[in-house]
């Protein structure tokens, strides 16, 4: 037995070590530079990057709490009208690709968008005699983004709402505390952990955001990464920027699991039962309804209506049989990639539970990472490696050989990036099993692999389901890692869309995108049923 | 286990080095180059494989492939970047009569290392009814007070602003063009953001009356929708040209890898490219300006005037793009 328990943390470190190795290679640059470069970056345009991406940061943390943690809260413990659909409705947004929403906005309320123009066309002035908001604005990049991210809040606060909390708030009801007091002194001190573990995804999502940042002109380190690389031509230097959010970012992931280790609360399993909603009548009834239609109407119903306009102006001349093409390489990439990194992940997680040692736990903390670095920044990290292999292993032993340009390349990408969101998904899974059913297990004598087949995996079951289709999901839109890593004549659906905008034919992008966001729904409604079914489970 | 894993990875690999195919690591990501690699595959019988991405990146790609990089040729979207690929030492030097007969000395490597595929301008596309605007005729003027929150322009991360601030470099100097960017910043009607499509959009509906943008853009609006076309409608373009030479254009370029499996391949692909049939399909399709002279410029192009192509050189422009965008940073042009 001990020899599988070996095994199982030798892989576990063997695996997180390659997938360590391209952050490495990066991580090295904080010390190389060019001084010269260096220099000019410090003195013009760092502190920007800097400002910037922090107020990227709050804002987006401090908006996806907001619209998250509240809807979170009234579908967990109100009963009001279209409740049941909010419940899942508010998943929804999740479904696009942050890039897309960013064309769709800026398409009805950009300078020229057809609602300003409306507008303007109805008060019958001009665009220099009006002042009004500029959505291409670093405030319209916070604003797009938490309108797709607030669901990572939203799904973690209600989970923990739903399967935590019963037994604390019952205790508070006894004192007759009034909701608003409950709320304030019970629910929100507990969610804290949950809330601080949705809003650091969002924020390390937007952090590594390009498409958005770039298209809305907003200068943060991530676009000051592409344009070091790009136009000075110092890979150095960029990879100096990009390990430097790294280690900001890698501090941000150490503090938040230090918050949730000491702060959260579990219940024991066994005294587990269901929140008793309160039915909601006249104006609160009204106003619980109207706040949970806010974030499903501004982050889906409208994106998808300019969305669906666009579609069916240009759908007939752009799908063809090499779209069908692209369509099914994205879903095969999407399923390979999230069966993959979602086995590895519970592998790593699962080595984490029995081996509660410092080192398992931080292996855990390290694969993390590739979730805050830039796809393309992840790319660079990679080519440098394959770089290495190629010069001292292959070409020494003149195989004819490379794998960067192979689906292998591509698939290795996605698990270095999106490994934090499968791990995630498995550390609260095995989160809520008490610790006494490895007890038993243990006292029972069955073995440790046994106990994992047996009694772990059926209790993961919706855990994994997440993860798969979460990063499903997210390969689905990703776009620069695919790019710089794929095979020739290789595309995807987020590659297309690409393409078509840049040149210039964003309504004919609008097809491609559609599918992206079609796909996302299937996997955001099947992410929904696997609640659904996990819940009641519980129940 | 792993020799047999390798051995069917390279055997899979492999295909990609037969001899019928030429591969291609491109920066162009237009639907009409795929048009031209069909043309070429049913005339030559030679299969076309691409890899479409930014040039930056594609270098680090064939760089970090080395020897066994499976790349032909290489195709980039600006003269910085061509000059970037052949410092890099990525390119091999090619004999070909058909190109050295016919493409001019001024848009080809002295090398022969790379040649021009096609050209475009920037220009600026005024406001019809802006009285200011339509006296436009330098470059340099753009930054005097008089067009205060009247100018249009993308970022300054974007390469066609970098290559023609690079331009300005290789005219007057750092502190001249730094002192020039200044003075377009000062003149912007908002900070930069969004594509030069953007900033003809927004002087059409009357914020500012000048964007600085590529002909290639507006070629673009003036064929999609009606929305577009009633910008374009609104528009008027100006070929600027500097003080002391001519009108700013960049170009696409392509040359044939060292490292190169396929170079006879190779080399009749960029023949092709700067075929009499190729070259129109990029005009037509694409409003770029051919850089064989017997190639017919598309007529909506032509419509727009004549371009007198600036004196600076396509190695000036790669040579000043690192000081470019410190420059513009200088400047504060976002």
């Amino acid at each position: 037995m001990k020899n599988k328990l070996s095994f199982l943390k030798i892989s576990s470190v063997f695996i997180t070590l390659l997938i360590s190795i391209p952050m490495i290679t990066i991580f090295v640059y904080l010390f190389i530079s060019n001084t010269d470069n260096w220099q000019h970056i410090k003195d013009t345009v760092l502190f920007e990057y800097i400002y910037n991406t922090l107020f990227v940061m709050i804002g987006v943390g401090v908006l996806t709490t907001l619209i998250g943690f509240t809807t979170a809260y009234l579908t967990s413990f109100y009963t009001f009208s279209f409740s049941k659909f909010f419940d899942y409705g508010l998943i929804l947004p999740f479904a696009f690709p942050t890039y897309i929403i960013a064309f769709m906005y800026n398409g009805m309320f950009g300078i020229t968008g057809n609602i300003t123009t409306w507008v303007l066309n109805l008060m019958d002035k001009n665009l220099s005699e009006v002042v009004f908001f500029d959505i291409q604005s670093v405030q319209g990049a916070i604003l797009v983004i938490s309108l797709v991210l607030y669901p990572y809040v939203y799904l973690v606060c209600r989970t923990y709402l739903n399967f935590e909390s019963a037994s604390i708030i019952d205790a508070a009801k006894t004192f007759n505390l009034s909701s608003w007091k409950i709320l304030k002194k019970v629910v929100l001190p507990i969610s804290r952990p949950a809330i601080i573990a949705g809003a650091t995804l969002a924020m390390m999502e937007a952090t590594a955001d390009f498409g958005v940042m770039q298209y809305f002109g907003v200068n943060t380190f991530v676009t000051g990464i592409f344009k070091v690389w790009e136009g000075m031509g110092s890979i150095e230097d960029a990879s100096k920027l990009a390990s430097m959010l790294m280690t900001f970012l890698f501090i941000l992931i150490i503090l938040e699991k230090f918050q949730r280790r000491n702060k959260v609360y579990k219940s024991s399993g066994k005294d587990f039962r269901p929140i008793v909603k309160t039915k909601l009548t006249g104006s609160s009834n009204f106003f619980a309804s109207f706040i949970c239609f806010i974030p499903v109407f501004f982050g889906f119903i409208l994106p998808f209506i300019q969305l669906s306009v666009w579609f069916i102006q240009s759908y007939k001349t752009v799908i063809d049989d090499e779209f069908i093409d692209l369509l099914v390489k994205t879903v095969q990439l999407g399923l390979m990639s999230a069966t993959a990194i979602t086995i590895i992940a519970l592998l790593i997680v699962y080595n984490a539970r029995l081996n509660k040692d410092k080192t398992s736990s931080s292996l855990t903390q390290i694969v993390k990472l590739g979730y805050s670095i830039p796809g393309a920044v992840v790319a660079i990290g990679i080519l440098s490696f394959f770089g290495i292999l190629n010069t001292y292993v292959f070409e020494v032993l003149s195989l004819d050989f490379i794998i960067s340009g192979t689906v292998i390349a591509v698939l290795f990408g996605y698990i270095v990036r999106f490994m934090a969101v499968s791990i995630n998904n498995f550390e609260s899974g095995f989160n809520r099993i008490p610790q006494s059913y490895d007890d038993a297990a243990q006292i029972s004598g069955i073995g440790k692999f046994k106990t994992f087949v047996k009694v772990f995996i059926p209790l993961l079951k919706s855990s994994a389901a997440a993860s798969f289709i979460i990063v499903f999901i997210e390969v689905v839109k990703e776009l620069p890692l695919t790019m710089v890593l794929r095979p020739f004549d290789y595309n995807t659906l987020a590659i297309r869309a690409f393409e078509l905008n840049e040149q210039s034919q964003t309504v004919e992008s609008s097809v491609p995108s559609m599918f992206i966001v079609i796909i996302g729904i299937i996997s955001v409604l099947l992410l929904i049923k696997n609640m659904k079914k996990a819940q009641d489970a519980k129940y | 286990m792993f020799k047999k894993l390798l051995l069917s990875v390279a055997v899979l690999s492999s295909s990609l080095l037969a001899n019928d195919v030429v591969n291609v690591y491109s920066s162009r990501h237009y639907d009409t180059d795929k048009i031209i690699h069909k043309m070429f595959e049913e005339k030559t019988g030679i299969k076309v494989k691409v890899i479409q991405d930014k040039a930056d990146a594609l270098i680090k790609r064939m760089q970090s492939e080395g020897k066994n990089s499976p790349a032909d040729v290489f195709i980039t979207v600006d003269a910085a970047r061509i000059q970037r690929v052949k410092e890099n030492n990525l390119f091999q030097s090619i004999e070909s009569e058909y190109l050295t007969k016919n493409i001019d000395s001024k848009l080809r490597d002295k090398d022969n290392e790379w040649f021009a595929l096609t050209k475009r301008a920037r220009v600026i596309a005024v406001r019809r009814d802006s009285p200011l605007a339509n006296g436009i005729k330098t470059y340099e003027e753009l930054a005097d007070p008089k067009y205060k929150n009247q100018i249009m322009v993308r970022s300054s991360s974007n390469v066609y602003n970098q290559s023609l601030m690079a331009a300005m470099i290789a005219h007057h100097g750092v502190e001249y063009a730094t002192k020039w960017a200044k003075g377009i910043v000062a003149n912007m009607a908002r900070a930069p953001k969004g594509s030069d499509r953007d900033q003809a959009k927004a002087v059409a509906a009357g914020l500012g009356s000048t964007a600085i943008m590529n002909t290639y853009y507006f070629g673009k609006l003036a064929v999609s929708n009606e929305s577009d076309k009633e910008v374009v409608s609104k528009l008027k373009v100006i070929f600027p040209k500097f003080e002391n030479g001519g009108t700013h254009v960049n170009i696409s370029a392509a040359g044939v890898t060292k490292t190169s499996k396929n170079k006879e391949n190779a080399i009749k692909y960029i023949e092709f490219l700067l075929s009499k049939e190729a070259q129109e399909v990029y005009s037509k399709g694409n409003f770029e300006y051919p850089i064989l002279k017997e190639a017919q410029t598309a007529p909506l192009v032509a419509a727009w005037g004549k371009v007198q192509d600036d004196s600076v050189t396509i190695n000036d422009l790669g040579k000043y793009n690192k000081d470019a965008v410190k420059a513009l940073d200088v400047a504060g042009w976002k």
